[in-house]
């Protein structure tokens, strides 16, 4: 039988509106009095309901520990954790077990110390030797703990006998590897993917010595997160099938750095070993993505390897793209550039790109006279559109969701647009008794929701009171609206955002909402859209459309907005990006730059939080970073632009805008009721026409940029998805 | 103030001109050193040619010799061409022992290496940052 999880037991019970544990004590506890504890004889002053092992922490004790996580629910059943309490025949297990008043733990004494070695000993007994080609050697638990806890001898000698314990290996899917004989059965992964990536397809059968993790029958880990197990994992049991024999911890160079695949910029480690970027694994970072990463981030940096830009490439007479000194292109280039004048000449910034290059390039082309300067990704420019900054932000913040009572989800998909969002509204709908609504397409949030409809209509009903909906919602003290960027996207964007707008600012009409509390938020699916809105790019490409220049610069613009049948016929187009994509295939110049993780640059994220990547690896071949290819241009043209490294271009981005160069810091923005005001000047009729997502299924989820189209591992994910979707399991 | 700052630098000048020589009391006796010097070398060219093994001739060398004399031609400070001197004998000393290597006297003729990309799109264009 499948183990149900603990919280899904405790789930069901909470979920009955009127007992909530996890709410009792949040209210009824205004003041808790604090309970004072002894860790080997220190006094500690904790909180009632703490465990003896947060206790430890407290008082700078780091108690051993398989099953214990700090983000998960406790399982209490690796007993590594076991400590010596006064007064207590037993050891007990610290990660589950609430302190006392006078409560005297000792960690370090022999009684401990002999209770551990045997934990250690039992855990040993059926773990294979096989550390020599075990990818976790290195950075595996039990490798540490058991030099550190275990016994100095083993009493181990049934190897000729019966011998150790094996298990049959598990098929889950591309990405992890399993190796099944290595469990120690910390259950870490079951409830992470129960708990966090709501899929409750890991389980255990069997007991005792013939327990067995696994999903029973053989399926796929269906989830966007699902990479996260291969970091939970404490012994070697399931590790990364991309990185399968690849390095060992010690061998690899760990560069600190910021992901790009998404609008959310989780914080990544970059490992790298010559040259070569071998995996990504996350950084803590509890505003933005806790310790958690999607799989995207995690696995395609594989495509980083393929169809990369190596050197620069004009076309030559008989239309082929020829590969040509840096030289030469640059002169073509500038050539080119220089025979437009005003808005002939054009720029379309992709999603990938950097605040330095956007910075950059807006400059030269603001030395041209042209300020046609667009993003690929639209978003509506009536009403007060990009200028205020509270139009195009995730205000509440990713960490504010933890402190919502209410969130309306308009024309979005976080779980594949913004998988760590979606991580939040699910952590919180577990703890914090979340509602959630949606209106939008139907979708597989892996939480429950309240479907309102799929028509920009309701969100009329909503307002008007109409909806049974906006009762709930009116009663809401701390109400969230989020508006993906796709809803925006289409033509009547400008009206539905400033319906949602009208229906922030009512529900803060109704007075019971805090001043500081932000209703409005918007989602964007692409890294680069709040810095080039900030920088002063005006979003959507149809001023190209109409303006149809003579000259344009695709700055990693790899979507296909923008198609040779809207420019002028003779027009020349640029491009500068670091994969042969959509754009570099349309373009007469193609000018190799650098990927995200060769590059020190800034990227702001949906909330505004500017964060920087930093170079692991050198761009390869003789592609070049890409503000730097854009102020080489500059004085090839003779429009020398005033900054020369990189200090001095994030002094003209901090002229630009400050908050682009405070990093870490997400400033918050304001005007939301002059934004409201400015909507309602646009008298424009709604199209009914439902929402609709890009994004709906797993599959949808791998490919979306330049990065992971030229990824292997993100393709086979999708062929596993799609062949999962046929079993009948 | 004007004044004053006149006369302190004429003072300095003064101290300047009356620093006490290391080895060579005037330009003739500098002068002495420095073609002393320059004999040795052109005296030992054939031993080096043969010694280093060095895929050059005599003349070439002693055209080299002639060179690096002539970098050094617009010093005028007697003390700076007694260090130099003395630095040229510690050379010579190193080359007749063969502490050196076949590639040190090779650098001498180091015409392939580029001088390093200065300014923004030198740098970029070589590479470079």
């Amino acid at each position: 039988m499948m183990r149900m999880p603990v919280t899904a037991v405790l789930r069901k019970v909470s979920r009955v509106p009127a007992v909530n544990n996890a709410r009792i004590c949040a209210f009824s506890s205004a003041a808790p009095e604090k309970v004072e504890v002894f860790i080997d004889d220190k006094p500690v002053m904790v909180e009632p309901g703490t465990t003896v092992l947060q206790a430890a922490a407290l008082a700078g004790v780091e108690i051993p520990r398989f099953c214990y996580h700090e983000r998960l629910s406790i399982a209490g059943n690796c007993r590594m954790c076991l400590v010596e309490v006064e007064k207590s025949l037993k050891p007990v297990a610290s990660c589950a077990m609430p302190v006392m008043k006078g409560m005297r733990v000792k960690t370090n004494s022999e009684f401990t110390r002999k209770a551990r070695e045997g934990v250690m000993e039992f855990l040993l007994v059926n773990h294979p030797l096989d550390c020599p080609i075990c990818d976790q050697g290195g950075e595996c638990d039990l490798q540490d703990q058991s030099m550190t806890f275990g016994s100095d001898r083993s009493r181990f000698t049934d190897i000729n006998f019966s011998g150790k314990r094996a298990v049959e290996d598990k098929n889950v899917g591309p990405l992890i590897k399993t190796i099944m004989t290595r469990c120690i059965h910390c259950t870490r992964c079951i409830r992470f993917a129960s708990e966090v990536a709501g899929v409750d397809d890991f389980g255990t059968t069997g007991r005792g010595q013939d327990m067995q993790v696994g999903t029973y029958v053989e399926k796929m880990l269906m989830s966007e997160m699902s990479g996260n197990i291969i970091d939970l994992c404490p012994v070697g049991a399931l590790t990364s099938k991309p990185y399968a024999f690849m390095a060992r911890p010690w061998e690899t160079r760990k560069t600190e750095s910021i992901d790009v695949l998404d609008a959310i910029g989780s914080n990544i480690v970059v490992s790298t070993r010559t040259g070569e970027v071998l995996r990504v694994i996350p950084r803590q970072n509890d505003d933005v993505n806790e310790e958690w990463i999607s799989d995207k981030s995690r696995f395609a940096v594989d495509g980083l390897k393929r169809q990369r830009l190596t050197v620069p490439l004009l076309k030559n007479s008989s239309g082929q793209l020829e590969q040509v000194e840096w030289e030469d292109a640059l002169v073509r280039v500038a050539q080119a550039l220089r025979s437009g004048k005003g808005n002939q000449v054009g720029a379309i910034a992709g999603g990938l790109v950097d605040a330095e290059a956007l910075t950059a390039l807006k400059d030269v082309l603001n030395r041209l006279d042209s300020e046609l300067l667009c993003t690929e990704e639209i978003f509506p420019l009536d009403g007060s559109g990009t200028d205020l900054r509270s139009n195009y932000l995730l205000n509440s913040k990713i960490a504010g969701i933890e402190e919502a009572d209410m969130v309306l989800l308009i024309g979005t998909n976080p779980r594949f647009e913004a998988p760590l969002l979606n991580t939040r509204l699910r952590k919180s709908w577990i703890n914090n008794d979340l509602k959630v609504a949606m209106i939008g397409p139907k979708v597989d949030l892996t939480y429950e929701y309240e479907h309102l409809g799929d028509s920009p209509n309701v969100i009329d009903a909503v307002i008007n009171g109409k909806d049974a909906f906006s009762k709930t919602l009116n009663s809401a003290k701390k109400p969230i609206i989020i508006v993906g960027s796709t809803a925006l996207q289409r033509s009547d964007a400008a009206v539905i955002l400033s319906k949602i707008q009208k229906l922030s600012s009512s529900l803060r009409a109704k007075g019971q909402i805090p001043s500081d509390w932000r209703v409005l938020n918007v989602l964007h699916r692409v890294a680069s859209q709040v810095a080039a809105l900030d920088i002063g790019y005006s979003a959507g490409a149809q001023k190209i459309r109409d303006a149809k220049p003579k000259v344009l610069f695709m700055l990693g613009a790899d979507e296909g907005v923008i198609s040779r049948s809207d420019l002028a016929k003779d027009c020349f187009v640029i491009y500068q990006g670091h994969h042969g994509d959509r754009g570099a295939e349309i373009a007469d110049a193609v000018l190799p730059g650098a990927a995200y993780t060769e590059k020190q640059a800034t990227y702001v994220n949906t909330e505004g939080r500017s964060q920087q990547t930093t170079s692991a690896v050198n761009p390869p071949g003789m592609a070049r970073e890409d503000w730097k290819i854009i102020r080489a241009l500059s004085e090839i043209m003779g429009i020398t632009l005033p900054y020369d490294d990189l200090h001095e271009i994030r002094k003209r981005m901090n002229e630009i805008s400050p908050n682009l160069t405070r990093y870490g810091d997400a400033e918050d923005a304001n005007y939301f009721a002059q934004a409201t005001e400015l909507g309602n000047l646009i008298n424009k009729p709604a199209d009914s026409s439902p929402f609709n997502v890009p994004m709906k299924q797993l599959e949808d989820f791998y490919m979306t940029d330049a990065i992971s189209r030229a990824s292997p591992t993100m393709a086979k994910c999708i062929q596993a998805v799609k062949k999962q979707r046929e079993s009948k399991y | 103030m004007a004044c004053s700052g006149g006369g302190s630098s004429k003072v300095i000048k003064s101290v300047a001109r009356q620093v006490k020589p290391i080895l060579s009391l005037d330009k003739a006796d500098a002068r002495r050193r420095v073609v002393n010097l320059y004999k040795a070398w052109y005296r030992q060219m054939p031993y080096v040619v043969l010694e280093y093994d060095i895929p050059k001739n005599v003349e070439q060398c002693r055209q080299k010799l002639r060179e690096e004399f002539d970098k050094n031609r617009h010093i005028k400070d007697i003390r700076v061409i007694d260090m130099l001197v003395i630095k040229g004998q510690m050379e010579l000393k190193e080359t007749v022992e063969i502490w050196k290597q076949k590639s040190h006297i090779m650098s001498y003729f180091k015409e392939t290496v580029e001088p390093k990309p200065q300014g923004f799109l030198s740098k970029f264009l070589a590479g470079h940052e």
